[in-house]
């Protein structure tokens, strides 16, 4: 399952970033989004993005378009 | 040789405050060789001696991206190649030591000596986290010291980490040279780093049952209602709404009473010198030059201290993230959203204001639209030009035409910024790689003492670098202005002024009458105003005179100068009752063969020209001190008024055409 398909407040773990441009693999990499790590959606933004992300311990504000790239497994 | 501590590590993890806490007021701004990037450096007085602290720009990962994350690891790699003994002191957040360790263990496994600050404990005591210090500096192989940089706990132990007697002194001929690493190399930095992050980390830290820590969690709560669909716009709108009051509102009258204040210094001076060239130096040329620069303090102050408690609150990226995807197809993002906000006011705290995006050419962008937002100065120009041009009857949709043409002038300025900002994705400028997430920090309520360091920071910045410079133009301004005197115009005027002077009873209206002639007479005599009758040629195009000439010239010490400068040359140059005002004047000025001297398509030209050009030398010298080099507002200037031409003049013509 992709991150954009999963819905609001399920914990979930990061198995793999796939067909990201390497800027923003690395990018999210440094900002702690990386494989192994626990992420929850927990809310859309009032424009619908970019969307609010618990990763680890920090909030996120992802871009929704990443959302599809990067795939979860059930924590 | 000095001992110089490089203050390295994410954003968020209260670097600037523990640089704060370390240096006191021994501060001082410099920019990195070769680019804009700002640097802080300080001086702490440690038991050893002293040290040299450098507050680097936040870096996220041993893969720097951004040009921050480039100047930070380019500096300690030249700080390796000097003889200088050199300790990086990294910054991590007390509860996010899986993201935070992974520098200072990249680091290390470069070469470099490190030692680390667990900031912010007393936060992490309040989500229930337990360190076992001693293990964590046994994993990382550094020392460590567990500390509150807001509260001040654990400080000492810093002392002792970063005094020159320490031990860390470390061979740094072997350190990585991050100039010359491969970028294999560095990925393979941050892979290892990662793990001994994550196993440091598992190892010293003991976390709480629950799975979310509880700032965390309250974080959360609060965003579902700032973020909420409905109310998270509204409560924006109503935070922006309070801050452009507050700048309007809450400075204008420290503004007025400053000016009040230097106003009546100058009359007092004035009715105490002997008329000449030292009266006017104080009064014409010293003391507006310093209220150019202490006028403008007031809304820095208020700008910043709303700034700075949005900042540390942790609302500014929220708002940036609302604002975030509205933005994106024009090439830029939420954190232009304050700069552009701010510009209303002033362009100057705007320009300022960018230095909270980290992104170099974002910020860059940010600074050359700025000024196209509708500031504070233009109002009075709009106010005389829209008055004495949009007829009264004029109502589209049963509107106050006036009122439709003023908020048009905020619209135009609002969507060429937005055309510019578009055009700019086809120029080296386009930030090709926008970072795809912003870290949200907690909500965390703002140190008084934190904001005040801020706010005075910002506001001696201006005061002693922009400042100095504002006021040295204005001086010059004045000379041109002043100089030379030509005694054959001037002399009947002063003559007829003697004589109303001595007479009994005394005419106060013809007095003032003759003063404001004697004004009028004595620019058009000086070299300002024969580069304005000079340049008249230049702008004819445009359907100006020279009186206009001279003002718009005049008004690039500031652009309400114009309306002051209109007014002392058309001050009863014996074509219009002066009773009437200014505005009568203008919609009375006829030519010598009888024809209107301006009409509507005058006063479209005027109010693109004023709209776009860049008439304020001191946005003009506070780019200069944002960017570090006159380049970039050399470039500013030339282009808004090229562009400003272009348009005045296509908009004086096309009126022509279908208006007049």
């Amino acid at each position: 399952m992709t991150l954009d398909a999963l819905p609001m407040d399920v914990p979930v773990r990061v198995t793999s970033l796939s067909g990201l441009s390497a800027f923003d693999k690395d990018r999210l990499s440094g900002l702690g989004l990386r494989p192994g790590v626990a992420v929850i959606k927990i809310l859309k933004t009032p424009l619908q993005d970019p969307v609010e992300c618990l990763v680890g311990s920090q909030l996120l504000a992802i871009e929704a378009r990443l959302l599809s790239h990067i795939r979860v497994e059930a924590s | 040789m000095k001992r110089i501590a490089a203050l390295a590590g994410r954003p968020n993890t209260g670097k600037t405050t523990l640089f704060n806490a370390l240096t006191g007021l021994r501060q001082r701004a410099a920019n990195f060789a070769g680019c804009t990037v700002e640097k802080a450096t300080g001086v702490m007085r440690s038991s050893g001696g002293e040290i040299e602290i450098v507050d680097l720009p936040g870096t996220f990962s041993m893969v720097p991206q951004t040009e921050d994350e480039l100047v930070s690891f380019r500096f300690l790699s030249e700080c390796a190649d000097s003889p200088d003994d050199l300790i990086v002191l990294c910054v991590a957040e007390a509860s996010n030591l899986d993201n935070d360790l992974v520098l200072p263990a990249g680091l290390k496994a470069a070469g470099y000596p490190v030692a680390l600050a667990v900031n912010m404990v007393d936060e992490a005591a309040l989500n229930g986290l337990k360190f076992d210090a001693a293990e964590l500096s046994r994993r990382l192989g550094m020392p460590v010291a567990l500390v509150s940089a807001r509260t001040g706990e654990g400080m000492d132990k810093l002392d002792g980490l970063l005094s020159p007697s320490s031990p860390l002194r470390a061979d740094l001929s072997q350190a990585l040279d991050f100039r010359r690493a491969s970028k294999k190399r560095l990925h393979e930095l941050q892979e290892t780093a990662i793990e001994t992050a994550r196993a440091a980390a598992a190892a010293s830290v003991t976390l709480p049952r629950r799975s979310i820590l509880p700032v965390t969690a309250r974080s959360i709560a609060i965003d579902r209602v700032l973020l909420h669909p409905v109310a998270g716009p509204l409560i924006l709108a109503a935070t922006m709404f309070a801050l452009f009051q507050a700048l309007f509102t809450g400075a204008a009258p420290v503004m007025d009473f400053l000016s009040g204040a230097l106003g009546a210094l100058s009359s007092a001076l004035r009715a105490r010198l002997p008329e000449g060239a030292l009266a006017s130096l104080l009064c014409d040329g010293a003391i507006p030059g310093i209220s150019a620069v202490a006028v403008f303090v007031p809304q820095i102050a208020i700008l910043f201290t709303m700034i700075g408690f949005l900042e540390q609150s942790g609302y500014l990226p929220r708002a940036g993230a609302m604002v975030d995807r509205g933005l994106r197809p024009f090439g830029l993002d939420g954190r232009v959203f304050i700069p552009f906000l701010s510009s209303f006011a002033c362009a100057i705290p705007g320009v300022m204001a960018a230095r909270t995006i980290p992104s170099e050419k974002r910020r860059i962008v940010t600074i050359l639209l700025a000024p196209l937002m509708t500031c504070s100065a233009r109002i009075p120009v709009y106010t005389l030009l829209i008055t004495a041009f949009v007829p009264e009857a004029f109502r589209p949709l049963g509107f106050n035409g006036r009122g439709v043409v003023m908020a048009g002038m905020y619209a135009f300025g609002i969507a060429l910024a937005l055309l510019l900002a578009l055009a700019t994705k086809f120029t080296s400028l386009h930030e090709l790689h926008p970072s795809p997430a912003t870290v949200l920090p907690p909500y965390r309520v703002p140190s008084a003492r934190e904001l005040a360091r801020y706010v005075w920071a910002r506001c001696w910045h201006f005061l002693s670098r922009a400042g100095q410079v504002i006021f040295t133009l204005s001086l010059i301004l004045w000379a041109l202005a002043a100089f030379p005197r030509d005694a054959a115009l001037l002399a009947p005027i002063e003559a007829e002024l003697a004589s109303a002077r001595a007479a009994s009873p005394a005419d106060p209206a013809l007095e003032k009458t003759l003063e404001d002639r004697l004004g009028a007479a004595r620019i058009e005599g000086s070299v300002l105003g024969r580069a304005g009758r000079l340049i008249e040629p230049v702008f004819a195009p445009l359907g100006w005179d020279w009186r206009v000439s001279i003002a718009s010239l005049s008004a690039l010490a500031a652009r309400e100068v114009f309306v002051g400068t209109l007014g002392t040359i058309y001050a009863l140059g014996g074509e219009s009752d002066p009773s009437e005002g200014l505005i009568k004047a203008l919609q009375n000025a006829k030519n010598a063969d009888g024809s209107r001297r301006y009409n509507v398509a005058t006063a479209v030209s005027l109010l693109l020209f004023f709209a776009i050009a860049l008439q304020c030398m001191s946005t003009i010298v506070t780019v200069r001190r944002e960017t570090g080099s006159w380049k970039i507002p050399a470039l500013q200037f030339t282009f808004l008024f090229g562009l400003a031409y272009v348009l005045a003049f296509a908009g004086y013509r096309l009126t022509l055409a279908f208006l007049v």
